[in-house]
């Protein structure tokens, strides 16, 4: 982070005008970073839904009333398993970044296809744990905390079938490829790394604040407002 | 994958090499550039008609596709402010109209102006014609999702004028879609309406992340070698902190618009407080509208500088290409821009002093917003000095340059009145936040896009446009604008509420009877001035006068393409590679006025470029 601010106020400070920055300019490649053009896609989409996230995080907290009681919700066990199951995405990603970076290409198809296949039981699983929420009567409609949980969980899931989207294309050119081409495809299968890694990282800070810690979360919210 | 350039890998050049084939005089050294290291980005080329000017993957064809949607919007636009003039000026004439027609044409105008018109038309219009020519690039990193980014902003603006026609018409909750009454019976369009405004803003939105990715990403990664970003012209720097400002904004309207529908349709209740309706009270409870509030203007004040850099950008590029100057103090403009930027996310309550916050909070926003007016300031000085002892060639396009500066300079100063809680709040939801809001962010950016226009229309067309037509055009609009909100001002002074169907019976409205209809009267003419740029663009089309290459002597890479207009990859089957900024005019001891961005250092070697 330091290097990025650094290079930043760097690049403003220059002189572009001067003979001594123009000979050290012309020199330039025309590329600020060393990353390719999807990562910094999937960096500049953290940013935009890191900004959409935080929003609907700061409407949660303002919707409480403080009235409400947020302590007989339900939590049925299905939403651990929901959470574990994204770990297991993140962890198979990984394996799939360590391949690539040892040029071995044996596992890859495999892999990929076990990232798709467990985030598709993810989806299932939170819509399954939609429908156990409204056997118990509550709906999206029942009170501001429900509301902004099922809103939360929706954007959440679009947010994973947009990189499903992605992932299939990526995974559907992969397999048409011989091993030793896969490699190729190197940019594509990491910038999906990274995004699954973003969806695991807003998943936690949604687990935690809105489902496992919901009422202490609140209550420290209120303490730090009075 | 293109054939066209399939070969061009192999022959990128580095430009001493160039040179010494034309120029026995280059010297290597100096001229050095370092060998492309990145690959040549591959280009789809359309075949058909359809391919090639509807479901076009160039960033060229996409930016005059932007432009000609956002125009027929504004059109639109444009023919509601008449309704509404004339409502408000010859209200005996508008018999046909109802007060909901009324808070309906308020309404669609507002949002189309704001959002279909002005960010549509910079952003995708500009943004997308712009940016690869100015860094040297073949096109946009991901054509193809450009080319899905404006078929949404299609589907939206298709979205938004379907509601003129289904039950209860468009939305007529005014342009900020306040919630409650935006989705309770009794407003206009409190149905369908304002559903299907929610869906076009959606759209709009994913729309329009897809092509500030593809702005962002391109002027960040796919610049021609020796493009820095402290090189770039400021046209570029404008689109690009906008294009942050937009991905940083418009989720705040994205969810707005998301949760509004969910009140509507599902029952949730998250802008809903407890309501009672005739004596009974409504399913919702427990929300709150003012979380509405802060959503939309989280996305609405940065709006205004969504639509205020590249206009400051761009402003900057025309007055020093038709002044003969280097830009005043480049530095200071970029970071006038970037300090803009940040400081627009921390001002957004002073749209809200009357929603009843903490007095504290007020007197927080008033000063960021205040501290903004610092860079802003800098800004119009800079503009200023250089003009001053400029080679100032009185065109068309200074003509709206010069416009620009005083009318934003008008609606700055009312900013600053407004800024301050103690003068916002008796001026508050008067005709004078009218006046202000048109000068500064309506008519000083239209001038901008008219400038801009006139400049461009050469590379866009090979043809100028009539400068005599033009004239006519700049002295109606500006004279005819300042006609209508001047004016506005003092009826703003008097008290004179906005949003009223009819001005009720008093005797301080009298006063106001006879201005509004001049309001009106010079309204129409601006309005049907703005005909005259159309009329000039077909005929100059057809019997305009050829521009040939570089018609204006300007230096950045825009004009310095092989062909004009430039076709598909921009750059033939060589990139350009850039020596210097895009400002050096006038320069002591240079042969011409003018140093284009890739004149080699060697060629202008007796050349003393001045320091600002």
């Amino acid at each position: 982070m330091s290097g990025l601010i650094k290079k930043l106020f760097g690049t403003l400070t220059q002189k572009p005008w001067e003979k001594e920055q123009m000979a050290m300019d012309s020199l330039h490649e025309g590329k600020t970073f060393n990353i390719s053009s999807q990562k910094s896609a999937v960096i500049i989409i953290f940013g935009i839904a890191t900004v959409l996230f935080s929003l609907v995080f700061t409407a949660y907290l303002y919707t409480i009333p403080p009235e409400q009681d947020t302590m007989y919700l339900l939590k049925p066990n299905l939403l651990w398993i929901n959470t574990t199951i994204l770990f297991f995405v993140t962890y198979f990603f990984g394996k799939i970044t360590k391949d690539l970076e040892k040029k071995e290409t044996l596992k890859i198809k495999k892999n990929l296809i076990i990232v798709g296949g467990l985030s598709y039981l993810f989806l299932f699983g939170q819509t399954i744990f939609w429908f156990q929420l409204m056997q118990s009567g509550n709906y999206v409609s029942t009170n501001t905390y429900f509301s902004s949980f099922y809103f939360f969980t929706a954007l959440h899931g679009l947010h994973l079938l947009g990189g499903l989207f992605f992932w299939g294309k990526v995974t559907s050119r992969v397999l048409k490829l011989n091993n030793s081409e896969i490699l190729d495809e190197e940019k594509n299968i990491s910038a999906l790394s990274l995004y699954w890694t973003y969806l695991l990282i807003v998943w936690i800070a949604f687990f935690l604040m809105i489902y496992l810690f919901n009422d202490s979360f609140i209550a420290w919210c209120k303490s730090l407002i009075s | 994958m293109s054939e066209d350039f399939k070969d061009s890998k192999a022959i990128q050049a580095q430009s001493s090499e160039t040179i010494s084939s034309g120029a026995g005089s280059s010297s290597p050294d100096l001229d050095y550039v370092r060998p492309a290291e990145v690959g040549d980005q591959d280009l789809y080329h359309g075949h058909s008609f359809i391919t090639k000017w509807v479901f076009c993957q160039d960033a060229k064809v996409i930016g005059v596709q932007y432009f000609c949607l956002a125009t027929f919007t504004g059109i639109i636009g444009l023919i509601l402010s008449w309704l509404m003039r004339l409502q408000l000026g010859y209200p005996e004439a508008a018999g046909f109209m109802t007060a909901e027609h009324y808070y309906q044409f308020v309404t669609m105008h507002g949002m189309i102006m704001v959002v279909y018109f002005l960010t549509a038309l910079f952003l995708g219009g500009f943004g997308n014609y712009l940016i690869p020519l100015m860094v040297g690039a073949r096109d946009m990193v991901f054509p193809y999702l450009n080319m899905v980014s404006f078929w949404m902003f299609f589907v939206a603006v298709g979205v938004l004028l379907a509601s003129f026609f289904v039950p209860g018409g468009p939305t007529g909750s005014g342009w900020t879609l306040y919630p409650p009454q935006a989705i309770l019976e009794g407003t206009p369009g409190s149905g369908m309406g304002i559903i299907l405004m929610c869906v076009s803003l959606i759209l709009f939105v994913a729309g329009f992340t897809m092509g500030g990715l593809n702005y962002l990403i391109t002027v960040l990664q796919a610049r021609t070698r020796g493009m820095t970003l402290m090189r770039m012209p400021l046209t570029v720097w404008g689109i690009f902190t906008a294009t942050v400002l937009a991905m940083l904004a418009f989720p705040a309207l994205l969810v707005g618009s998301l949760m509004m529908m969910l009140d509507k349709l599902l029952g949730t209740s998250f802008f809903m407080p407890t309501i009672l309706k005739a004596g009974e009270v409504l399913e919702y409870g427990g929300g709150s509208p003012i979380l509405f509030q802060h959503l939309f203007w989280f996305f609405g004040h940065p709006e205004v500088y969504i639509v205020a850099l590249p206009a400051f950008g761009i402003i900057s590029d025309l007055i020093s290409v038709h002044s003969r100057k280097n830009i005043f103090g480049y530095r200071m403009m970029v970071w006038a821009i970037v300090i803009i930027g940040a400081l627009s996310f921390f001002v957004w309550a002073h749209h809200m002093y009357v929603s009843g916050m903490n007095p504290w909070f007020g007197f927080f926003f008033a000063t960021t917003t205040l501290i903004i007016a610092v860079p802003t300031a800098m800004k119009v000085y800079n503009w200023i000095l250089t003009l001053w002892r400029g080679n100032i060639r009185m065109n068309t396009v200074m003509l709206w340059c010069l416009g620009f500066i005083v009318t934003f300079v008008n609606g700055g100063i009312t900013g600053i009145f407004l800024g301050n809680v103690s003068v916002d709040v008796p001026l508050s939801d008067t005709y004078f936040v009218i006046a202000h809001f048109h000068m500064v962010m309506g008519i000083a950016p239209l001038m901008v896009i008219m400038g801009a226009v006139y400049h461009w229309f050469p590379l866009v067309t090979g043809k100028f446009l009539s400068e005599k037509l033009g004239k006519w055009h700049f002295w109606l609009t500006f004279l005819g604008a300042y006609s209508i909100y001047f004016p506005m001002h003092y009826l703003g002074f008097i008290g004179v509420p906005r949003r009223y169907f009819e001005m009720y019976d008093s005797p301080y409205m009298t006063s106001a009877v006879g201005m509004n209809e001049f309001i009106s009267t010079a309204a129409f003419i601006v309005g049907a001035a703005q005909f005259i740029l159309i009329y000039n663009i077909i005929k100059s089309l057809k019997i305009g006068k050829a521009a040939g290459k570089n018609p204006w002597q300007a230096n950045s890479l825009e004009w310095l393409t092989p062909t004009v207009p430039p076709e598909h990859g921009n750059w033939g089957d060589r990139l350009p590679v850039v020596h210097r900024w895009a400002y050096d005019y006038s320069v002591p001891g240079a042969k011409e006025d003018f140093i284009t961005q890739t004149t080699p250092p060697s060629e202008v070697t007796d050349s003393k470029v001045e320091k600002t």
